[in-house]
């Protein structure tokens, strides 16, 4: 569903990313894991037609991220790094017009809407003008945008950050019911939320990728246990 | 054209829900207001010393259409150099500070519509604006009726208004463009009120030189090409001058927001 090859992204001498290339398999979630600066943000933009890739291709829904960017724009729902979100309007206005953005239109839009909030819990703060919310209920009105229009991919990017603990349950929980019918691309740079969401993981650092496995084959083959995952990780991570 | 129009709606909406809005909207008409009290007064002053000298050639010139309105068109298009960076400044500078842009560019939009949704929001603050102003030819008609009929050639004032819808078109595409070059809203509005500025200048410098250059400043001036809607007359070469500046500001716009996919 989503295949990146040979990816990189130079930005003057620096490699953003280099030779980035991996797959997510239709209806999975895969965790996008890596320290701060990686590349994953990078990788990411790049997926949904926002920065293009100095090398390399990236195919979303079978489309080419860079040939045929309205298909993929209209398969993928982004929740970018900073939630995309308008401090002047309302959380019902602001789902309002990213709704119509995706073609949501009447009847079809408004229950939509309902959907997503209610998928989110931004039923109490629906009228609210967003300057007005919490960092964490900002995060999930740009989560809730992304869920707009059921799109079939989603790629997130870092969405559980700025949440107290009971509210990155309640997202983990939204991820996880995501799979199967949609395919999830995740970002984070916390491990606990790899293992508490996801099957697989694509570690990246300093630009590359330097493992692409599931969770246990993982920690199988470094010699430990789901327990070890933590040390591992810091380990592969470390040079 | 239904994105466009999405987009366009919320940039009113945002608008209309801040303060700014109004605090532009009032400050534009406290200023015009102050122009406008001027005029007329110079105006009865005219009229005063005409009676004195018992000029009567001088009266049958004296109309309110000629003396107050003219001159009050001719000062919105200067007014407007400082007031429309304030309403353009926003409008793609602070999606990209914000990171909203990449909501925009991320959606199945083209970037052809957010520039054309931008800038229809910003012409209809545009014309909010002059639409304030037409208060005062409403006043003069109202309060300088007579027996004789309207004080106003009010053909002659909407073809002004006209030419002054015209230049706060072309001066919304130049302060969008402006709007997208930078990430820092202040800094379009300076840039977009240096732009206009120099347009202005251009004009003053054209009554100073002579032959084909003096044509080519007034040709860009956008005074002199505000003079002859303000006086009445619909003249197309200018006409042409305003579209074909919005045109090209709204191009290049188009042109900053497209590259984003290339960089």
């Amino acid at each position: 569903m989503i295949k990146t090859v040979g990816l990189t992204k130079t930005y003057g001498d620096l490699d953003a990313i280099r030779d980035v290339s991996f797959e997510v398999a239709k209806g999975k979630i895969v965790g996008f894991l890596g320290p701060n600066g990686a590349g994953k943000s990078t990788t990411m933009k790049i997926l949904t037609g926002f920065l293009p890739a100095t090398r390399g291709s990236a195919t979303v829904a079978g489309f080419d991220v860079f040939d045929d960017p309205m298909e993929v724009k209209r398969r993928v729902g982004y929740l970018p790094e900073t939630p995309p979100v308008y401090p002047d309007l309302t959380v019902h206005e602001y789902l309002r017009f990213v709704g119509k953005l995706k073609g949501l239109r009447g009847d079809k839009l408004a229950s939509d809407i309902e959907r997503v909030v209610n998928k989110l819990a931004l039923a109490e703060v629906v009228d609210r003008l967003i300057r007005n919310i919490s960092k964490g209920y900002q995060q999930r009105t740009g989560f809730a945008q992304a869920l707009l229009g059921n799109p079939e991919v989603l790629i997130l990017d870092e969405p559980t950050v700025g949440m107290d603990p009971r509210q990155i349950g309640e997202v983990r929980g939204v991820i996880k019911e995501l799979a199967g019918e949609h395919t999830v691309l995740l970002s984070t740079h916390i491990l606990s939320e790899v293992v508490a969401t996801c099957e697989r993981v694509v570690i990246i650092n300093k630009g590359t990728i330097i493992a692409d496995d599931s969770l246990d084959a993982l920690a199988t083959k470094h010699g430990g246990g789901r327990d070890q995952l933590e040390k591992i990780f810091l380990n592969l991570t470390e040079a | 054209m239904r994105n466009t129009l999405a987009i366009a709606g919320k940039e009113i909406r945002v608008y209309f829900t801040t303060a700014t809005s109004y605090v532009v909207l009032g400050s534009f008409a406290l200023i015009i207001a102050y122009f406008f009290q001027a005029l007329v007064g110079e105006f009865q002053r005219a009229i005063a010393q005409s009676l004195q000298m018992n000029a009567s050639w001088m009266l049958e010139q004296l109309n309110l259409t000629d003396y107050v309105i003219y001159p009050l068109i001719m000062n919105i298009g200067v007014i407007l150099i400082f007031f429309t960076p304030i309403i353009t400044m926003r409008l793609l500078a602070e999606e990209k500070r914000a990171k909203t842009l990449e909501l925009l560019m991320t959606a199945p939009v083209r970037p052809i519509e957010i520039v054309l949704g931008k800038y229809l929001a910003g012409l209809t603050m545009m014309l909010a604006m002059l639409g304030v102003t037409l208060l005062f030819p409403i006043v003069v008609e109202v309060l300088g009726a007579s027996q004789t009929g309207s004080p106003l050639d009010w053909r002659s004032v909407g073809v002004g208004y006209f030419g002054a819808a015209l230049l706060g078109a072309a001066f919304v595409a130049i302060g969008l463009f402006t709007s997208s070059l930078t990430d820092n809203p202040v800094i379009a509005a300076l840039l977009g009120f240096l732009i206009l500025l120099m347009f202005y200048i251009v004009g003053s410098g054209a009554s100073g030189s002579e032959g084909l250059w003096k044509s080519l400043l007034e040709f860009l001036s956008l005074a002199s090409n505000l003079t002859s809607f303000a006086r009445g007359v619909l003249r197309v070469p200018s006409l042409v001058y305003y579209l074909s500046l919005s045109v090209f500001a709204l191009f290049l716009t188009y042109r900053v927001v497209e590259a984003q996919r290339w960089r």
